[in-house]
């Protein structure tokens, strides 16, 4: 994406709303699959994380949900069907206070976008009134 | 004649190709969620761009914005591809656009009245 015209940070701002939006959708996931201890193959779900690209100036964009490779949390839960001999179940790896902490992250980021698009458009609107 | 002789024509251009794009938008978003629709919308800018480049006086008859489906975004999984924030983004360049050419269509009127009054 190249920035084009006046019309450049508006393009630039949407697209950093559009990249909170992914974000966002990744966190809830992550929050909503806190205690899934079955993700397919055996293995609880793993957390993912929003890794942002940006070729220069002209807007950022969701490159990929990359899996967070630490380890599981090992619970003991012996009533568990998902339990090993020992009676222990592998938890996800999702720290609910991290995700918290990154959802205020991202709404505020978020919000910084959507500042700037406002912002701008009343810049744009100021250069109308000279126009009167 | 110079091209931009016709300024009144021009500027009428521009704000019936506004409208028409908001129109389109406001299509858009009442489809968000609608299965299989693909966004709309308005061609304009390349038409005046070729009406600019040819030859002779602009005929605003060949600058008629219209309708079209870019299909180029991507599809979600409802076979839709109308995304929020890009219309509300496309929303917000659209009426600043509309509002330019207001402005710019009140002042042209003013310039009309002044040469009027001069006695």
């Amino acid at each position: 994406m190249q920035i084009s015209g006046t019309f450049g940070p508006i393009d630039i701002a949407i697209s950093g709303i559009r990249a909170q939006d992914e974000n966002i959708k990744l966190i809830s996931s992550n929050v909503a699959n806190a205690h899934t201890t079955d993700a397919g193959m055996g293995q609880p779900y793993r957390r993912v994380e929003a890794v942002f690209k940006s070729d220069g100036i002209g807007g950022v964009e969701l490159e990929e949900a990359a899996p967070d490779m630490s380890d599981f949390i090992r619970v003991l839960k012996p009533g568990h069907p998902n339990a090993d001999e020992d009676g222990y179940v592998e938890m996800p790896n999702v720290s609910l206070p991290i995700e918290m902490m990154n959802l205020t992250m991202a709404t505020r980021a978020y919000q910084a976008n959507t500042a700037v698009l406002k912002r701008y458009q009343r810049m744009v609107e100021s250069v109308l009134e000279l126009l009167r | 004649m110079s091209k931009t002789a016709n300024i009144i024509a021009f500027i009428d251009a521009g704000i019936k190709a506004e409208t028409l794009r908001q129109k389109a938008i406001a299509s858009n978003i009442a489809n968000l969620q609608t299965s299989g629709y693909r966004r709309f919308d308005v061609e304009f800018k390349e038409l005046l761009a070729k009406a600019m480049d040819s030859s002779g006086a602009v005929d605003f008859d060949d600058v008629d914005a219209q309708f079209y489906q870019p299909k180029q975004t991507p599809v979600k999984s409802n076979g839709n591809d109308v995304n929020l924030e890009v219309e509300v983004g496309e929303m917000v360049k659209n009426s600043l656009r509309h509002k330019a050419f207001l402005r710019l269509l009140g002042k042209k009127y003013k310039q009309m009245e002044l040469a009027i009054t001069i006695k």
